[in-house]
């Protein structure tokens, strides 16, 4: 008799397999140094534009560099940013959201219009600007994109946190003489942080985008360091005469992006099931 | 004689700029020592209201309220809580999801924690110890609201707020918790106000009964008074339909 896998066993099983995934990107990032051989950087008069061989696997670009060592150290910035940002954006985005819907009144209203303001602005219009104002750099990057991001992290929390607020939970924590503090730090913020950090995973894909985008168009990385957007944007010139350059970074951003946009999906189903 | 909770002339409407309801109109009422009132009404009738009014958890717009003589009327739960505690209908959703009975517990004490007054009041409710490490959404609803007496208990508040507390209960759990209630009032003298449409309920557990419509209170009196021999046809009514409802 065949045997019938339940939703929620299926989910588990997609939830261990994005999580493996999700880690085996990461790690293979952070131990860029140890599996990647040549270096990143050391440019080769004699090699360039090599296609895939065994000294080379993803060949070499424009001036010898090892490709296959660039999107590995590449992976670690694009990645290293767009954690820190999201994880900014998080941090900032759930403090003001806490406090907008836990006490209301002025603050709040300044606050959500403020929110509503930025909502008004796509993304990337207001990032490209805002990099091209504060040039170009990573941080410059971050800062442009992160102007942007808290907004959807200040609406969930604002909006979690005001249904927390009245909770018969909390109105007894008050009975027994527990300050707004108190109430915030132990009832409220672990209460919301599963539905905002699992929007914080939605966002690194997105964010991810957003980065490699701004690079790709001179405003986020500046070469030579590498980062998979300015290493597509730098090899599109010779697209033709070495498309490795440009496939390799490219399959390196797509596979990333669905792997932390899928791994979000999982968690929103998982906690849905659980 | 000293009554534990008085309140005088409390009045509370709410509203918008077109539309006003006023909740509570005059409602004078008084809590003695060791007794059990009742306040019956159908929904909207106010009595909801009254309790989280005398809880602290809305103000009134006028009148007094007064605990042992002393008045608290504007005082917030933070205040109200030394002498009093609320029971709400879904006992469930009154404990955090994350915590266990026992945080729950502990958090609502503002004493020093006792273990042994813990346990001691777990057997008084009739629960077992080992559901202390257990959570919310791992008891009954019954098992949740006879923690929620516990917890109120354990707080050392001198009086109980109780708000329909036995609405969302199937029937056997319902007498549960009255049967609980009624033992503590004799072994504890606990004092208690319950919010109730089920008037036939607050006949057997209350002493005296206060009975509510459009924010006002029409009758009160004692039980045997207001259940035997009812002065007002909103009563009557409302006792008409309990025993419609038995049979």
């Amino acid at each position: 008799m065949k045997k019938r896998i339940s939703r929620k066993k299926v989910i588990k099983i997609k939830l261990v397999i994005m999580v493996v995934l999700a880690l085996s990107v990461v790690f293979l990032t952070l131990f860029a140094g140890v599996i990647a051989k040549n270096d990143p950087y050391q440019t080769c008069a004699t090699s360039i534009r090599t296609a895939p061989c065994v000294d080379y696997p993803f060949g070499t670009d424009n001036l010898g560099r090892c490709i296959f060592a660039r999107v590995l150290y590449g992976g670690r910035t694009t990645i290293a940013a767009t954690f820190a940002l999201v994880f900014i954006s998080f941090a900032i985005g759930t403090v003001i959201g806490m406090v907008c819907g836990y006490f209301g009144g002025i603050i709040d209203r300044i606050l959500m219009r403020l929110a509503d303001i930025t909502l008004g602005f796509p993304q990337m219009v207001v990032a490209i600007a805002v990099a091209g104002i504060l040039g170009g750099g990573i941080k410059s990057a971050m800062i442009a994109l992160g102007i942007t991001m808290w907004v959807s992290f200040a609406r969930l929390a604002r909006s979690h946190t005001f249904s927390i607020r009245s909770a018969a939970f909390v109105q007894t924590a008050r009975f027994a003489g527990k300050n707004d503090a108190y109430i915030i730090m132990v009832h409220v913020f672990p209460n919301l942080l599963a539905p905002v950090l699992t929007n914080a995973l939605t966002q690194i894909g997105t964010t991810m985008i957003g980065l490699s985008g701004l690079s790709f168009l001179g405003l986020g990385v500046i070469p030579p360091a590498a980062e998979w957007g300015s290493m597509i944007s730098e090899a599109r010139a010779y697209i033709q005469i070495a498309p490795w350059a440009v496939i390799y970074p490219s399959v390196a951003t797509i596979i990333t992006i669905i792997i932390f946009n899928y791994l979000g999906d999982v968690i929103m189903d998982y906690r849905e099931v659980r | 004689m000293e009554h534990i909770l008085k309140g005088i002339n409390l009045n509370k409407t709410f509203g918008t700029k077109d539309q006003n309801i006023q909740a509570l109109k005059d409602v004078d009422f008084y809590l003695d020592e060791g007794e059990l009132l009742g306040i019956a009404g159908e929904s909207g009738s106010g009595k909801s209201t009254l309790l989280n009014v005398i809880s602290g958890l809305i103000r009134p717009d006028s009148g007094e309220l007064f605990y042992r003589e002393q008045e608290y009327t504007g005082k917030d739960p933070a205040h109200t809580g030394r002498f009093l505690q609320m029971i709400f209908q879904d006992a469930k959703s009154s404990f955090d999801p994350r915590f266990t009975m026992e945080c729950s517990l502990l958090e609502s004490r503002r004493k020093k924690t006792d273990r042994d007054a813990l346990c001691g009041i777990l057997k008084e409710v009739g629960l077992d110890e080992k559901l202390l490490k257990r959570k919310a959404s791992e008891l009954s609803g019954g098992q949740c609201q006879r923690m929620s007496i516990a917890r109120a208990l354990y707080s050392e508040a001198d009086i109980l707020l109780c708000d329909e507390i036995t609405s969302a209960l199937d029937v056997s759990s319902q007498a549960q918790v009255v049967e609980i209630l009624k033992k503590l009032n004799v072994e504890r003298k606990l004092s208690a106000i319950f919010v109730s449409h089920d008037i036939a309920l607050l006949s057997t557990l209350c002493t005296r009964i206060m009975v509510m419509k459009d924010g006002q209170v029409v009758e009160q009196g004692l039980t045997t008074d207001v259940i035997g021999t009812p002065g007002n046809e909103y009563t009557k009514l409302l006792i008409e339909s309990a025993r419609k409802q038995s049979l």
